[in-house]
C-alpha cells in the first residue's frame, strides 16, 4: 500500500517535473536584457501618447485600471512575452484595439520592462512573435 | 420635537423658526414659482417638491441634538500617530534572503490611506512573483495589506502581537483625514504630493465599496463647523520668530512645516458649504456643513478579518524582537507593518510620535452627524459618540503641533470633559444636562 503510493508520487513528480520542463523551454529571461534602450525611450513616447491617459504617466492605474507595474509582474510573471504581445496587439490601447502596430507594440513592452526593473541590454525586442515565445518575464526585486 | 436651534440667536438677533421644515416649504413653492417659473413650472404643480428653489441640497435643518453630558463618557482613549517627516515608508529591503517590504509611518491618515498604500506594498510583493507572503501587524494597515495581497491572489499569514480591536489603530477616530499629519512638506518633497494622491484617492474608492454593507462599516454623514465669528479656512503662515524647524532625528518647529495635500483631491473631498442663519440649528450664529466619510471600527474591522478568514489567511499571534527574526520566517517575502512600535522594533528613529487622544460617548443612533467648534468636535457614529480636545492645556489651538513628540500614552480625561462642557450649550437646550 506505502509503496504503491511511494510509487504514485513519484509517477506523479515525473508528471510535473515533464511539464515544467516543457514551460521553461524559452531560451531566455528578462533579467538577461533583453531590450534596447533606445527601444524602451520611443516605447516612452508610445506610452505616454497612447496608454498614459489610462494607466497613468506613472503607470500606477487605478481603482478600475489595472496598474503596469508591481502587479503587472505577478500578472505576467514567468510567461513568455509572446502573450503580452498578443494582449497588447488586440486589445490595447482599449479604446483602439488592434492599432497597436508592431513596431510600437515591442517598443511599448521594452517601456513596461524598463519601468518595471527589467535591464536593457545590446539588442532591441524583436517585434517577432516566434522570438518573444523564448523570452519570460522574470520576476524583479523592488526597492 | 425639540430643535437644537432653539434658543439660538441668528446673526440679526432674530430668533430661528421652530419648524424649519415647514418654513422651507414655504419658500420652495415661492422661489419655485418665480425664479424658475420657465423650468417648465414645476414649482407650481403643488408638489411639495419641486424641482427648483430648493434650500441647499441635502441641507438637514431638523437635528436631533447630541446628548452630551458626563454620564455618557465611557471610554478615554490614546493612541500615537507614527509620524515620518519624509512620509510613511514604503521602501523594500533584503534580510538574508528575505525581501522586506515596509508599510508603516501613516501618521494621522493611516486609516485614510490604508488602501492605496497596500496596494504599493504589495504592489512590490507581486513583482518577485511569490506564492505567499507574511504580514507583521495587524492594525489598520498590516490587515488591509494582508486582504489585498490576498485578492492578488497570494497565501497570506499574518504575524502580530494583536489583531485589530486591541491595536493603536482602534484609538483613532476614524474619519477619512487623507492629510492629516502624514508628512513635514520639506523633507517630503513635491513627489509625496504625487504618491499621497494615488493612496488617497485609490483609498476613497476603496472605502465606498463598503457603504451600505450589513454594520455600516463606512458612512457618510454631516459635519458642521459653528462658530460666533465667519468661518474661514484656518492657514499657518510660518511664524518668522520661529527660526529652527526640524532637523533629522527632530522634531517639526512648527506648523507651516507640515505637509497639506488634500486640494489635490477637492473634487472627491467637497468644501464646506455655509448654512443660512435660517438653515443653521446651533446655539451660534455661524456654522457650515460638509459631508464626510467615516469608519465604524467595530464593523469594519469584523468586515476586514471576515474577509481574511474566508479567504484561507491564518493569523500567528508573535512578537518579534528584532529584524533578523524576520528572516526566520517560511514566507520568503514579507510586509512590515508594525506602525509606531516600529520606531523601537526597526530602529527607525525618524518615526515622530503625535500624542492623541479620544473620548466615547454611549452610542446614540437617532444623531448621526458631527460637530465641531474650535478644534473641539464631537462625532457621532455607530460606535459611539467620539469627541476630541484638539486644545493645547492652555486652551489655545496650537493646530498640527499638538502632540508632536509626546510618546506619554495615557488617556487624560480632563480635557475630553472640558470639550463636552463648551460644546454642550451649541446643541441649546437639547444639549443642557
Ligand atoms: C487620536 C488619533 C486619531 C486618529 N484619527 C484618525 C482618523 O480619523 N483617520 C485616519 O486615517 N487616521 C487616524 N489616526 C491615525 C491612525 O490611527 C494610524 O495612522 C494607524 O492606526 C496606523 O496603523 P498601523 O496599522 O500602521 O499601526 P497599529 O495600529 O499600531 O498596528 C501595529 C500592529 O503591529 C503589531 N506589532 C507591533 N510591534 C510588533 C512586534 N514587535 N511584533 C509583532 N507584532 C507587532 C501590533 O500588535 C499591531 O497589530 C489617528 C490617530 C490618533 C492617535
Ligand atoms: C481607454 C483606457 C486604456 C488605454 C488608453 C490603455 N489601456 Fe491598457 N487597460 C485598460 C483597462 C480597462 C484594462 C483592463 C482590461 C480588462 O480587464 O478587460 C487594461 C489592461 C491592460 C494590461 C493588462 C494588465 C494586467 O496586469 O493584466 C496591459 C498590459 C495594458 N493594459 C497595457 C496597455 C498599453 C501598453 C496601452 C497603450 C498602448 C494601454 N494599455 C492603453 C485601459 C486602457
Amino acid at each position: 500500500m506505502n509503496a504503491r503510493l511511494a510509487l504514485l508520487g513519484a509517477m506523479l513528480a515525473l508528471v510535473a517535473a515533464g511539464g515544467r520542463a516543457a514551460t521553461e523551454s524559452p531560451a531566455a529571461g528578462t533579467a538577461q536584457g533583453v531590450y534596447s534602450a533606445a527601444q524602451a525611450d520611443a516605447g516612452a513616447q508610445v506610452y505616454a501618447g497612447r496608454c498614459a491617459v489610462c494607466h497613468g504617466a506613472d503607470l500606477s492605474g487605478t481603482w478600475e485600471i489595472p496598474a503596469l507595474r508591481g502587479r503587472f509582474v505577478g500578472n505576467w510573471g514567468r510567461t513568455p512575452l509572446a502573450k503580452l504581445y498578443d494582449y497588447l496587439g488586440h486589445a490595447m490601447p482599449q479604446f483602439a484595439p488592434g492599432t497597436l502596430e508592431p513596431p510600437d507594440n515591442v517598443a511599448v513592452i521594452a517601456f513596461l520592462l524598463r519601468e518595471n526593473g527589467a535591464p536593457a541590454g545590446g539588442r532591441p525586442l524583436p517585434a517577432d512573435r516566434a522570438a518573444l515565445e523564448r523570452i519570460v518575464l522574470d520576476p524583479v526585486t523592488p526597492h | 420635537m425639540q430643535l437644537p436651534g432653539e434658543r439660538g440667536r441668528s446673526p440679526n438677533g432674530a430668533r430661528p423658526d421652530r419648524s424649519l421644515t415647514v418654513d422651507w416649504r414655504r419658500r420652495e413653492v415661492l422661489r419655485g414659482a418665480g425664479a424658475a417659473g420657465l423650468a417648465l413650472g414645476l414649482g407650481a404643480c403643488g408638489d411639495a417638491r419641486p424641482a427648483v428653489g430648493l434650500p441647499p441640497a441635502g441641507a438637514r435643518p431638523s437635528l436631533v441634538p447630541m446628548r452630551l453630558t458626563l454620564d455618557q463618557l465611557i471610554d478615554v482613549k490614546c493612541c500615537i500617530r507614527p509620524l515620518r517627516a519624509a512620509g510613511p515608508n514604503l521602501s523594500a529591503e533584503r534580510l538574508g534572503d528575505t525581501l522586506v517590504i515596509h508599510n508603516y509611518g501613516h501618521g494621522g491618515s493611516g486609516w485614510s490611506l490604508s488602501w492605496g498604500s497596500a496596494e504599493i506594498a504589495v504592489g512590490k510583493a507581486m513583482s518577485t512573483l511569490p506564492r505567499e507572503v507574511a504580514v507583521i501587524g495587524c492594525g489598520i494597515i498590516g490587515l488591509t495589506t494582508a486582504v489585498v495581497a490576498q485578492r492578488a491572489g497570494l497565501r497570506v499569514t499574518i504575524y502580530a502581537r494583536e489583531l485589530i480591536q486591541r491595536t493603536r489603530s482602534f484609538r483613532a477616530s476614524g474619519s477619512f483625514t487623507p492629510d492629516s499629519r502624514v508628512a513635514l512638506a520639506e523633507p517630503a518633497g513635491p513627489a509625496f504630493g504625487d504618491l499621497w494622491e494615488k493612496m488617497a484617492r485609490l483609498s476613497w474608492k476603496a472605502f465606498r465599496t463598503y457603504l451600505g454593507q450589513p454594520g455600516n462599516p463606512v458612512e457618510f454623514g454631516d459635519s458642521y463647523a459653528v462658530s460666533e465669528s465667519p468661518i474661514t479656512r484656518r492657514h499657518w503662515p510660518r511664524d518668522p520668530a520661529i527660526t529652527g524647524s526640524w532637523k533629522p532625528g527632530g522634531l517639526p518647529q512648527q506648523n507651516s512645516e507640515f505637509g497639506h495635500y488634500n486640494d489635490r483631491i477637492k473634487d472627491i473631498m467637497r468644501q464646506p458649504v455655509d448654512l443660512a442663519p435660517e438653515e443653521n440649528p446651533f446655539a451660534l450664529p455661524y456654522a457650515q456643513r460638509s459631508s464626510q466619510m467615516y469608519f465604524n471600527f467595530a464593523s469594519y474591522g469584523h468586515a476586514l478579518l471576515s474577509e481574511f478568514f474566508a479567504m484561507g489567511g491564518h493569523f500567528i499571534n508573535r512578537e518579534f524582537h528584532e529584524p533578523a527574526e524576520l528572516a526566520g520566517l517560511p514566507e520568503k517575502v514579507v510586509i512590515h507593518c508594525t506602525g509606531y512600535a516600529a520606531r523601537d522594533f526597526w530602529r527607525d528613529d525618524t518615526i515622530i510620535p503625535v500624542r492623541g487622544q479620544t473620548g466615547w460617548l454611549v452610542p446614540q443612533d437617532d444623531a448621526h452627524y458631527a460637530v465641531r467648534h474650535h478644534n473641539l468636535s464631537v462625532h457621532s457614529k455607530r460606535d459611539g459618540i467620539v469627541v476630541m480636545n484638539n486644545l493645547d492645556p492652555s486652551g489655545q489651538d496650537i493646530g498640527e503641533m499638538l502632540g508632536v513628540g509626546d510618546s506619554m500614552e495615557l488617556p487624560d480625561r480632563g480635557p475630553i470633559e472640558a470639550a463636552l462642557k463648551t460644546l454642550q450649550p451649541l446643541f441649546g437646550r437639547g444639549g443642557r444636562s
